[in-house]
Parts: C-alpha cells; structure tokens; sequence
C-alpha cells in the first residue's frame, strides 16, 4: 500500500540512503535502529516534510513524492506529542477537522468519536501543559486518527512513557489498529516495545535498511552481527564452520565445538538465543545435539528471569525463569551442562579477523 | 564581602532614585501639569505618540518574516545578513541618522523617492524613517530568539493535519511567539518614544514641526525654557516605568514552549 523506491534524503547530520521498502494494508510496520539511523527523516519524508533527494514513495499506487503534506492523508505522532500548547485538548483535535473545512456537525461527531475510542472526553478542556505523558500521548493520536488517516506514523511512541503506561499504549495501540484498519509505521530504537504487535520490522543503520522481514524471523535469522547485537540475541560465538555430513561444526578460538544445522563454511559468528539453552546440573539424554559442561560464572536477575553465564571454554547465556533457577540450586561457581539443539543455532558469515 | 556588595546596591539604588525623583518633583504639581497643558508639549506628546506607533507597527509587519526566515532557514550570506542587521543595535544613533540623511538627501535613489512624494528630509515622515532604522534590529533579535525556541515540528504537525506551509506558522508558530512579539513591541515602542539621534539627524527639530518629546526637551534646554524641558522628561520617565513593568510582567507570564 506504501510503497518506497530507492529514497535518499541528507538533512542535517543524518541521512537515509537508498532506502527501498513495500507496507502493505493494514499491517503494523516496525522500523527499528539505533539512535541517529536517520529513522525519523525517513518518517519525516513520508510525512511530506522533507522532499527527498532522490527516489519515489507511492501511496496506493498513486505517486505522492511531491505532494504537499496536507493532501497525503497521512498522520504522524511525534515521541514528545507535540501538542499545540496554545490550544486546548478539544481545539488540538479539531485542529486538522478545522483545516480541512469539515463541517460543524460532522467535527462534533468525529470527535466523539475519537474521544471515545481513546477514552479522553474527560480531557476535552485542558490545555497540553497539564497533562500526564499518557494522556498527552492518547490525545496526540487523537488528533492523528480523527482526520481517519490511510497511514499513522509513530515517531518512538513508548520511549517517553514509563513502564505501564507503555504496556496500556501497547495494548491500545493494536486495538486501534483493528478498529480502524490504519497501517502503522512505527519508528523505535527500542526492540522490547514492537516484538509482540509488528507484523514486520526492518531494520535501519546509518540511514540503510539493513535487514526486511517477518518479525519471528528477523529475530531467529539476523542477517548479519548489527542486526543480531542489535536485537539483543543472547549469545554471539565466532568460529570457523566446517561441514560434518548434513550439519555443521563450529569451532571457537577457544572452548570446545559444537553443531550447527547450516551450510555456511568458514568464518562465522554463530548467534544462539540465551531462552534455547536449557541448564541442569547432570548430562541427560535428549535429542539434543549440544552438550556443553562448564562452572557457572555469573548470575544476574532481572524481574522474572534470571541470565545465567557459563563459562564453558567461551562464555555462554542461558535465561531462566526465576522458578527454573531457584529449583536448580546453582550459584557462581557450580558445574552445570549446557544443552542446547542444532537447529537452535544461527550462522552468519563474517569476514575473517 | 556581603556587606560590601549589599551596600553598594542600596548606594546605586538611593542614587538613581534620588536622582530621577529629583526630576519629577522639580517643579510643583500644579506647574507641571500646567506645563504639560501647553500646547508645544501637547504637540510632541500626540507626535511623538503617532510616529512611535506607526514605526512600531511596521518594526513588527517587517520583523516577523525576516526573524522568521533567520530562525528557521539555511540561506547563501545568512551570517553576513544576521550581522548587517545587527549592526544598528551597536551604532549610535547619531551615525545611523546621518547615514539616513545622507541616503535620502543625496542618492540618487534617495531623490527618486522624494521626486515620488516621499519626502523624508526634516518631515514627521523622517521621523518614522529613523525609528524604523533604528528600532528594527533590537525587534528582529527578539522575534528571532522567540521563533527559534519553537520547534519546527509543531509547524510540522500542523502541516500533517492539513495546514499549508503559511497556514502552519499562522495557526501554530505566530501565537506561540506571542510573548516574544508582545515583549518586542513594547521595547521597541518606547525605545522610539525615546529617539532622540537618528531623529534629529533626519527630522531636524523644527518646534511645533517635527517636535516629539526629546526634541522638545532638548529644544527647550537650548532656549533656557527649563519648565517645559522637564515636563517633557516627566512623561518620558513615566513611559520607562511603564515599559520597565510590561517587560517585567510579560517575562515572568512567558510560556517557554
């Protein structure tokens, strides 16, 4: 539905360079990278508020790289709201109706509307400056939905919210996105906000998409070390890779080898999820492929799961729930095993150091 | 250390009291408003008020989009053309007004403009000139350091939900610069309430002709006439007072956005 070809854009200090990307209908799209990616250009340029330098967007078919901003039907949330301070909460989410010469009757029942859905008539009177971070977001998406927007651009939505506002924005956000059918294009630096709503992410570094896909897999296959350290997959092992019949063997600089389920040969960093390493203090059968003996290294809790480091000739990630590792009895220090399948394994070919 | 600086300020204090105090109750009540009655000191005050006024309100019309332009956008010459236009605020008005004199006397632009009717040589209409001149470059700073706390994204915003590049600054950027403009207005109205260099230059003084409250003040010093000379005084210091106590209101009622 909004379709990207080959947009670059310098602004500033940051760019975004030959940047190609289809969203299709009503999917809720994630565009995530570290700060100075050149994220919020991009979004701004879809917006209609930086001409690119080069490259088209489209918009159901229909060419809108040079269309000005206000015929683009597309709505845009900034990270901090920017809501009219000037104006209060009702005046903010006329505003565009107003623009757009909407008539009374029909602005009075559009914003009931928007009100309702994000539960803010009680706000209808206040001005900006008195307003919590949580409803100043609710109504910025107010003033974005009401005008029923083909596409709602969120510029790092949760980053300024604490951690239950964030969880509420969450939940309010896919269920906007089911009772209006808008696609959404959410920039964030932040993995943790988007993994449970995106449909798709991509990922962005020094203003290029580095890596396209469905969000389960973008996170088991990074297409390359950024995308995987990025992501915050636990462990990240470099080896060379030798093929051994139909699976391979990875083999670290130091620690012992073990099997991987690719086809990639040489230089390696082989990514493992630390939640696919089961931890027990006896070797036990299973299918298996890595078994791994070490001491345990480090211990480090947080809330409701606990990461276990363990040295087993490298250092090694596993996440355990806090149940799990309470049951284990194991401490800095114990010798435990390491278990963990082949296929649980991810190679990228790296160029050799 | 304490002591000192704490002495010092109520020795400055007492001195500038007494001596402005000493100004307004020079002469007696009745005299002074009979003073301020006359019909020469009636003159400069509706003079001085008219072209202080008008000037004002062209500073603002002409300020606004240039403050604009200098705040938001990245043009070729933009440092020369910020510093050329700062420049009046460190001239002497002196200077300023003869720079003026010599441009409309004897250019030949200058002389195409009078041939136009616009005559500016010793006429109120110099007067106005010479404010303009000299008042601009204090209102542009103002409005430029107002517009450039303003982030663009709300015009960005704006533009999103259906406003026009002009629309955006009307609807969002200009009230929110509404402290910075009122507190541009009233530093620049009494500043030209208060011109006395450049308006001398141009204007000349010429009584009951181009007579606004400095000229008239300095007009009846020269002729030894003190009474009236310091009734124009008077009102000149009320108008600091009031201009002092505006700026301190709206600064304290300022919005930083």
């Amino acid at each position: 539905m909004l379709r990207i070809e080959s947009l670059s854009i310098t602004l500033g200090g940051f760019s975004v360079r030959d940047v190609s990307l289809e969203v299709r209908e009503n999917e809720y799209f994630v565009i995530l990278g570290p700060t100075g990616a050149g994220k919020t250009v991009l979004l701004e340029t879809i917006a209609g508020i930086h001409s690119p330098d080069s490259g088209k967007i489209f918009l159901r078919g229909r060419e809108i790289t040079s269309m000005e901003p206000r015929l683009r039907n597309i709505g845009m949330v900034y990270q901090d709201y920017m809501l009219f301070p000037h104006l209060s909460v009702q005046e903010n989410i006329l505003f565009g109706l107003r623009r757009k010469g909407v008539p009374m009757a029909e602005q009075a029942r559009m914003l009931e509307g928007a009100c309702s859905m994000l539960e803010i008539q009680h706000l209808l009177r206040r001005h900006p400056g008195s307003l919590s971070g949580g409803e100043q977001q609710r109504v910025a998406l107010a003033r974005a939905l009401v005008l029923e927007p083909e596409v709602l651009l969120l510029d790092e939505p949760m980053s300024a919210l604490d951690r239950r506002t964030r969880e509420r924005l969450r939940t309010e956000l896919s269920r906007i996105r089911k009772l209006t059918g808008t696609t959404i294009i959410q920039i964030t630096h932040h993995f943790d906000d988007v993994f449970a709503i995106a449909d798709r992410i991509a990922i962005m570094r020094e203003g290029r998409i580095v890596q396209v896909g469905e969000t389960p897999d973008v996170f088991l296959h990074p297409s390359d070390t950024f995308v995987a350290e990025f992501l915050g997959i636990g462990n990240m092992i470099r080896g060379t890779s030798s093929r051994d019949g139909d699976i391979s063997v990875i083999t670290p600089p130091a620690g012992p080898a073990f099997y991987a389920s690719s086809s990639v040969p040489g230089s390696v960093v082989a990514t493992l999820h630390a939640e696919d390493v089961i931890v027990s203090t006896a070797p036990f059968a299973s299918s298996a492929r890595n078994c791994l003996c070490g001491t345990v290294s480090e211990v480090l809790a947080f809330g409701s799961t606990v990461r276990v480091v363990i040295d087993v000739g490298f250092p090694l990630t596993a996440l355990l729930t806090r149940e799990n590792y309470n049951e284990l009895h194991i401490e800095p220090g114990s010798r435990v095993y390491a278990t963990f399948k082949a296929t649980g394994v991810h190679v990228i070919p790296v160029d050799p150091e | 250390m304490r002591k000192i600086s704490l002495f010092l300020t109520y020795f400055a204090f007492i001195g500038i009291g007494a001596i402005l105090a000493g100004l307004v109750l020079y002469s007696p009540l009745p005299a002074l408003l009979a003073n301020l009655a006359s019909p020469e000191i009636q003159f400069a005050i509706v003079l001085s008020l008219a072209t202080s006024v008008i000037s004002t309100a062209i500073c603002i019309v002409l300020a606004i989009p240039v403050a604009y332009a200098l705040a938001r956008y990245e043009f070729a010459g933009k440092r020369v053309a910020s510093l050329a236009l700062a420049l009046p605020l460190t001239l002497p008005p002196l200077v300023a007004g003869i720079a003026l004199l010599l441009f409309f006397g004897t250019t030949p632009w200058g002389k195409a403009l009078e041939q136009a009717g616009f005559m500016v040589i010793f006429t109120p209409l110099g007067i106005i000139v010479a404010e303009v001149f000299v008042n601009i470059p204090y209102m542009i700073r103002i409005l430029r350091s107002a517009f450039s706390t303003i982030n663009p994204r709300y015009e960005y915003v704006a533009k999103t939900l259906g406003s026009t590049d002009t629309g955006a600054f009307l609807h969002v950027t200009l009230p929110m610069a509404k402290p910075g403009i009122l507190a541009g207005t009233v530093i620049t109205w009494s500043k030209a309430m208060g011109e006395f260099g450049a308006v001398l230059m141009v204007a000349g003084a010429t009584t009951l002709r181009t007579e606004t409250l400095p000229i008239a003040l300095y007009l009846n010093i020269s002729t030894g006439d003190l009474d009236l000379a310091v009734a124009a005084a008077t009102i000149l210091i009320l108008i600091s007072l009031v201009t002092l106590c505006a700026v301190e209101y709206l600064d304290r009622g300022a919005i930083v956005y």
